[in-house]
């Protein structure tokens, strides 16, 4: 049935991967700037075990905020992702038919695939892929990731992100995502507005500089201790957790050019690290 | 391209036809010899005979006597294969041959390409030719619009794009490129300032032009605003008024125009908004913001270049429009919207100076203070923005130099080349006086040596005008331009007067310090040193370059008569050496006003 709401979108997504195989993930608990950062998709996408899973993953971007007020631009917005490992031959059919399952009928819009190639310095990692159009609004990014952590992977996977919120828009005919139904007699605006609002300003205005520079580097220096001890998931947490205190530095102009190159190259290391202990356990462990 | 010499190498013919699109590459090869062409294979020299032939042989599948010799080799004749035998692994060759700059592997194909390879079609006249690619599965169909059409069959290679056409795809990029112009100017007058079509070209295969519309209240922004929102991302086509053009790739026109239609608004929503609050702040507090934002790695903020652009911009004899202009130039890089869209800077912060109440003067340098932007473009109009152009280039040049990014033959990140002949263009076409002193060492060097490309002179005539004596950047342009149109006659004599003198003064020991003129003994001598004085003062004294080539020809004929008359190389020491010090003076006059003569190869 087609979805009527935002979580009755939500839901059939869900439910399209939950009938093709994949495990079903909850968000992750940290602050990702993508569901690429869920160790589900980085860790999970290096070594050569197969992978098939779909998760929501809220996705903070400190940057983007704009109070509430853009009906285009959020400092967190809605993510569906999707790994699926290796890439099967027929994914792009899939994935076709996961919109289908949505009510949308494709043979009536203008899909098509335009060239994007995905980068993301801080982990050290980049894909080539597409953005998917539909009638002209991007819905979903799709990437064949070839490095994670600095690795080339073993075994390439498609990942597909459908941006829900704007999806959202496209399906129940919005042109703001903050005027979308949720639920009946709820839309995204009194869900998140306030949120945007308030979080707005905590990215720009309010986050303390001094504590954020000093947290980033103890977030750096508990990361190295516990890839000492072998504890490479919580070690990537604080990975995790250092790269959400650059982004927060960063929205708040306390970052120069040089500055901000500097702790990317950081984060970068780390994420190495933490890849490289990945990939020798799943050795040893094989 | 890369497919003529690979299809050359593998099949022995080059294609006449290729076709490019979102979904396939495909290419057309007529007139294939029906065999490869018999070969004879060189193997050992025939001197190693008893050793290694029978092993050659071997190999080959032939017996030792049956090899032949030809220039001391042994080899043997390997006849030509039918061609379908050779294709399948030919044909896989051909494209492995073929590189990219970014690819990919997937998985179950050993082999890398931009984007999976999903099928592979050849066909010989009417016969599929199965194509041995890493397991991609190959065949004698295609696919054509993804959610209306399965397989279609190909019946044979000359059928290809017809076949194709039938099924509404078209494979040939000409073609789109016919119909989807044609398509827009059936709509009227329209534009792309961002250069969009070209790529659009590729990004459909069942090209469908339509229009669309927008709120009118949008057309409050500025005009580049709404332009840039709708190619930048959307690569949208602007028409009159309200409407938009673009190209569907398939579905139902009305509710494909409705879903960019609804695209498009939520993007001007957007731009509309970074637009308002720009504008809430005001272009001074901007202006104020700068000192935050990094111009670039260790070269201070954007602040810290707005002061010196405003020192430059006196030094280059900029009025009141010119400093206030500057002192706003930059001030667009804190804005929202040169952030979201870097290439409406300097437009937008004109428009914000203009809302804010400055004088079109001072608006109209922040405006143009890009320009130009390629080396044929246009020049700014204004005096105010050709200042401001001059003093932004050598302000980045300067900058750029001392922290050792002086471009490469290969790199040039920070776009300094096109620095450089802007500011040439400026001082030349654009009648600017352009102090060298302006410019550090290294940076003068590099952007005089622009107009070895860009003036329509040999080069050889910039070389020699670079070694002269010239306070502005014009002057180098015009010294080589003079030289350059002289009348051979005229450019031979003072030629001559100046390779004469440094010929023989360039590898002379003992040459004075100072001229003294009561070692001038002979008439011709004094003559040549009363008419240097001349000279000399003429030189200084004239503005054109043609009035000091007039003054310097007028040691011509009196340094005639100094060598038929004078001996330089004389027994006495100090009358030698002050007759070379003459000499040497006469070529340094010359050098400082008119360059290094001697570059000109005459």
């Amino acid at each position: 049935m087609r979805p009527r709401n935002y979580q009755e979108m939500l839901a059939a997504l869900q439910q399209f991967w939950s009938d093709y195989g994949c495990v079903i993930l909850t968000p992750y608990h940290t602050e990702v700037a993508a569901g690429t950062m869920n160790p589900a998709t980085f860790l999970r996408c290096l070594g050569a075990a197969p992978w098939k899973t779909y998760y929501l993953e809220p996705s903070i971007r400190p940057m983007d905020g704009r109070y509430g007020e853009n009906p285009f631009r959020f400092q967190q917005f809605l993510q569906g992702q999707a790994i699926l490992k290796p890439a099967p031959d027929d994914i792009l059919d899939v994935y076709f038919e996961s919109l289908a399952a949505l009510g949308i009928d494709l043979a009536k819009h203008d899909l098509r695939l335009v060239e994007d190639d995905w980068e993301q310095p801080t982990l050290g990692a980049w894909g080539l892929g597409w953005e998917v159009w539909l009638d002209g609004m991007e819905i979903t990014q799709w990437t064949y990731f070839q490095q994670l952590g600095g690795f080339e992977v073993e075994v390439v996977p498609a990942e597909i992100t459908y941006g829900l919120d704007r999806l959202s828009m496209f399906l129940f005919d919005k042109e703001s995502v903050l005027d979308v139904e949720w639920a009946p007699g709820v839309i995204w605006g009194d869900v998140y507005r306030e949120n945007e609002r308030q979080f707005s300003a905590y990215n720009f205005e309010a986050a303390p500089t001094d504590v954020l520079t000093r947290r980033f580097t103890e977030y750096e220096q508990e990361a190295a201790d516990l890839l000492e001890r072998a504890l490479l998931l919580p070690a990537y947490d604080q990975v995790l957790k250092a790269n959400h205190a650059f982004n927060l530095l960063d929205a708040r102009g306390a970052l120069s050019v040089t500055e901000r190159a500097a702790y990317i190259a950081r984060v970068r290391t780390l994420a190495r690290r933490v890849a490289e202990a990945y990939v020798g356990e799943e050795r040893e462990a094989a | 391209m890369q497919l003529p010499p690979l299809a050359r190498a593998h099949l022995g013919a080059e294609p006449t036809d290729l076709y490019l699109g979102p979904r396939r590459i495909a290419f057309f090869v007529p007139d294939l010899p029906a065999r490869t062409p018999d070969e004879w294979v060189k193997g050992p020299p025939e001197a190693l005979r008893e050793k290694a032939a029978a092993g050659f042989a071997r190999k080959h599948g032939v017996s030792a006597d049956e090899l032949t010799v030809r220039d001391g080799f042994l080899g043997v004749e390997v006849p030509g294969k039918d061609l379908r035998s050779v294709l399948p692994d030919a044909l896989a060759a051909l494209v492995r041959g073929l590189t990219f700059a970014k690819a990919m592997r997937w998985p179950g194909v050993d082999f890398r390409f931009p984007r999976p390879v999903r099928w592979l079609l050849a066909k010989l006249d009417g016969e599929t030719v199965g194509v041995s690619l890493a397991g991609v599965p190959s065949g004698g169909v295609s696919y054509g619009r993804r959610f209306d059409d399965g397989a279609i069959e190909i019946p044979s290679a000359q059928a290809y794009v017809d076949a194709l056409r039938e099924h509404g795809v078209d494979p040939d990029r000409a073609t789109r490129m016919m119909h989807i112009s044609a398509g827009l100017d059936a709509l009227g007058a329209w534009s792309d300032p961002g250069h969009v079509l070209d790529e659009v070209v590729y990004l459909v295969e069942s090209p469908r032009v339509q229009a669309g519309e927008f709120h009118e209240k949008y057309l409050q922004l500025p005009n580049r605003v709404v332009v840039t929102t709708m190619q930048s991302h959307q690569r949208y086509f602007p028409l009159a008024g309200n409407r938009f053009a673009f190209v569907a790739n398939g579905g139902d026109p009305d509710v494909v125009r409705a879903g960019n239609e609804r695209v498009l608004r939520g993007r001007l929503e957007d731009a509309a908004f970074t637009f308002e609050r720009d504008v809430s702040v005001g272009i001074d507090e901007l202006a104020g913001r700068l000192g935050s934002i990094t111009f670039f790695a260790d070269a201070g903020s954007y602040g810290d270049k707005t002061e010196r652009v405003a020192r430059l911009v006196d030094r280059l004899g900029g009025g009141d429009a010119s400093r206030e202009a500057a002192r706003l130039a930059k001030a667009d890089q804190a804005s929202e919207l040169v952030r979201e869209f870097p290439e409406l800077e300097g437009h937008i912060g004109a428009e914000y100076a203009r809302l804010a109440g400055y004088p079109e003067a001072v608006c109209a340098g922040i405006e143009e203070q890009y320009l130009p932007e390629s080396a044929h473009g246009p020049l700014p109009q204004t005096e105010t923005g050709r200042i401001l152009a001059a003093a932004d280039r050598i302000d980045t040049l300067n900058v750029a130099f001392e922290l050792g990014h002086q471009p490469t033959g290969s790199r040039d990140p920070f776009g300094l080349r096109r620095a450089a002949i802007g500011l040439c263009r400026l001082a030349t076409e654009g009648g600017l006086r352009l102090p060298l002193s302006l410019l550090g060492e290294d940076v003068r060097d590099f952007v005089e040596e622009r107009y070895e490309n860009l003036l329509d002179v040999p080069v050889e005539y910039v070389r020699a005008a670079r070694r002269a004596r010239a306070d502005d950047l014009g002057r180098v342009a015009e010294i080589a331009r003079t030289l350059a149109t002289l009348d051979r006659a005229n450019l031979e004599r003072i030629h001559t007067v100046f390779t004469r003198a440094q010929n023989i003064t360039a590898k002379a020991d003992g040459i004075g310090e100072a001229l003294r003129t009561e070692l001038l003994v002979e008439e011709a001598e004094r003559e040549v040193a009363t008419t240097l004085d001349e000279v000399s003062a003429a030189l200084e004294g004239a503005e054109a370059v043609e009035a000091q080539v007039h003054a310097a020809d007028r040691l011509a004929e009196p340094l005639e008569r100094f060598f038929q008359d004078v001996l330089v190389m004389a027994d006495d020491r100090d009358i030698r050496a002050n007759r070379l010090r003459l000499l040497r003076d006469v070529r340094d006059t010359i050098e400082a006003s008119l360059g290094d003569l001697s570059q000109i190869p005459l």
